[in-house]
């Protein structure tokens, strides 16, 4: 379907974490996702970009084993892990940010974040320290509910949430969604501190110029393939990319 | 300012619904009612009785703590069905049943224990078949009662387990309506095991006689209430089982993947909570506390029968639905209003129709806060 296709052929690095190869999956007897291609390198900052039903979301969904995986090969740290379901997946140190419904609004702010640190036996208090390092509001809110804190203090209980275990890759999917404009910026600025600590991130976002301004290499998807992929820079300057899916 | 014309606003939006306004009056018309009679005033306008008469203080307050007493079991069965509802997302209308097999679990083993400390001389078959009438009182063997509500507990425990094993578990993810229908079938298939055992027959089982069993008295205004050992061990059970809720749901580290499962159960997968058990824990404690309820009952009401679980499900669902479905501390606070309003009712209206006055009062606060008193689906 595109001649563009790059990742295709692209060269394994040798410091790959996340690597998938010609990913088949969807949900029931839907295929979404048909041979998908992704890398993550260790300490990268990837983004996936693409048109509404590209298949974003659920190639992430299926990165961590909530999808119906037909086909193809995800390797974690070199272990395969397709089609593993997401109870395994955490052990082996993804964590994973939803888009929605990302909070458990009746628990308090380290309630949460005790949450996220569920599968280990006692409650790693220098991670709670770290996540509170990324957002110091939570510590200030670390009694209150969190479904009554405001959307972009959610998001930030979300991710502390999935930082919990210290991943070596966060997937992040969409997390300026829903945030006023301000804080969208805010939000980004964060996610750079996180993957400055040497955490990988991937994520998907609606945001796509200022996320590929930002990643070190963005993909584009669509309707369930790959189309593009190269350094985010390199897609913000391509003509083909701006007029197709960036508005020009 | 914005509070007054927040205020009126309500007012005016009550006002909307007739109901509210009916209920509201009826509500202000009975607790005049019961002013006037407390005063022995009586209203006759040309020989018809429209308000007070008389009712003794005493006989308030009796009916006030015996609503306490069935308010704080049907909050203690609530907290189970309440958690199941939240974290298994189905209302189980075997939940009445479980409290029947643990009070008939509970009783036989309470019989079995009183027949060695009591030096009973029947045969073991009759005491086990609770045939004997009024045989256990806890003045005279303490160790029958305990032995039964730790039995009844065990017993409501491993049938709840069982029967998610064989029943809920296979049917998992097909939605609150089948799980539901399942569960009249669990309840019917429960309750009919019991009768093939022990009979349809009702029967007492606890000995209240006044020389044997102590009992404080309290002296009110125009007579006494008098609260026996049996009312105060139920009592103290049932408030110790509801601080342990508590404890575990606030404290405890499942306790706290309980209430984040009720909270958002697809996120609770996603972060590595291991679900099938904090289900079973679920099952386990709502079991528990039910068989639990089942036995401590029966110590106060001294009669069992094999339908006592059901017919009171329909008070434990109207408490539950009174705090908020989903809510445990609902529960209990629901279960602790319709236990007293039904029999405040009694003031009124006669035993029989004690049932109305508790599901009056459900609509009533329903009208006002129609997610509950408690609000939402949380196990918090």
């Amino acid at each position: 379907m595109s001649a563009e296709t790059e990742s295709r052929h692209a060269v394994t690095r040798n410091d790959g974490i996340l690597e998938v190869r010609d990913l088949d999956a969807g949900y029931g007897d839907l295929r979404i996702l048909d041979d998908v291609d992704l890398d993550v390198s260790s300490g990268e900052y990837v983004t996936i970009v693409g048109p509404n039903g590209a298949g974003k979301s659920t190639l992430m969904k299926s990165v961590f084993g909530l999808t119906n995986y037909m086909g193809g090969t995800v390797r974690f740290d070199g272990e395969d892990i397709a089609g593993e379901n997401p109870e395994d997946i955490i052990h082996k140190g993804i964590g994973y940010v939803p888009q929605n419904e990302n909070i458990f609004g009746q628990l308090s702010v380290r309630e949460n974040l005790e949450m996220g640190a569920y599968i280990l036996d006692s409650v790693p208090e220098d991670r709670i320290e770290a996540v509170y390092g990324y957002f110091p509001i939570l510590e200030e809110r670390t009694g209150q509910l969190v479904g009554s804190m405001s959307g972009g203090q959610q998001q930030m209980v979300a991710m502390g949430r999935a930082l919990m275990l210290d991943p070596d890759l966060l997937m992040l999917d969409e997390p300026s969604a829903g945030l006023a404009p301000d804080l969208v910026e805010e939000m980004f600025d964060r996610i750079d501190r996180i993957n400055g600590s040497g955490t990988a991130v991937l994520m998907v976002e609606q945001n796509a110029k200022e996320a590929l301004r930002r990643c070190d290499r963005g993909y584009v998807l669509v309707q369930g393939r790959n189309r593009y992929m190269d350094d985010g820079d390199a897609l913000l300057d391509d003509e083909q990319v701006r007029q197709d899916f960036l508005g020009g | 300012m914005g509070v007054t014309d927040n205020t009126t606003g309500r007012i005016r939006g009550y006002a909307a619904r007739p109901a509210v306004v009916l209920l509201a009056f009826a509500l202000g018309y009975l607790l005049v009612d019961l002013a006037a009679k407390l005063a022995g005033i009586s209203v006759d306008p040309l020989g018809v009785h429209v308000l007070g008469g008389y009712v003794r203080v005493s006989s308030v307050v009796k009916y006030l703590f015996n609503g306490l007493i069935l308010g704080l079991i049907i909050g203690l069965a609530g907290v189970g069905l309440s958690m199941t509802y939240s974290i298994l997302s189905f209302a189980n209308f075997a939940h009445g049943d479980y409290l029947t097999v643990g009070a008939f679990s509970g009783w036989a083993a309470s019989y079995v224990v009183a027949l060695f400390t009591l030096g009973l001389a029947e045969p073991f078959g009759e005491i086990f078949l609770l045939n004997v009438p009024s045989v256990v009182s806890i003045a005279t063997s303490p160790a029958a009662v305990v032995v039964g509500l730790i039995v009844a507990a065990t017993a409501s425990v491993a049938l709840v387990l069982l029967l998610d094993r064989l029943v809920y578990k296979p049917m998992r993810g097909r939605g609150g309506i089948p799980l539901l229908i399942a569960s009249i079938g669990v309840a019917l298939a429960l309750r009919y095991t019991i009768v093939f055992v022990w009979s349809t027959n009702t029967r007492g089982v606890t000995a209240v006689g006044v020389e044997s069993l102590p009992a404080y008295t309290l002296y009110v205004v125009d007579g006494s209430y008098s609260i026996n050992l049996h009312e105060f061990t139920m009592i103290v059970a049932a408030v110790a089982l509801m601080i342990g809720v508590h404890v575990l749901l606030q404290f405890t580290k499942l306790g706290k993947a309980m209430r984040a499962m009720a909270d958002n159960k697809a996120l609770a997968q996603v972060t590595g909570i291991p679900t099938e058990r904090v289900i079973r824990a679920t099952w386990i404690i709502g079991g528990g506390l039910a068989g639990m309820a089942g036995f401590l009952i029966i110590l106060k009401r001294g009669v069992l029968s094999y339908n006592f679980g059901w017919r009171l499900l329909l008070f434990i669902f109207s408490g539950v639905i009174l705090g908020g479905i989903g809510s445990v501390y609902g529960a209990i606070g629901g279960g602790i209003i319709i236990g007293i309003a039904s029999r405040m009712a009694l003031i009124w209206i006669p035993s029989g129709f004690a049932r109305v006055a508790a599901f009056s009062v459900m609509i009533l606060v329903l009208l006002f806060r129609p997610a509950g008193l408690f609000g939402g689906v949380t196990t918090a």
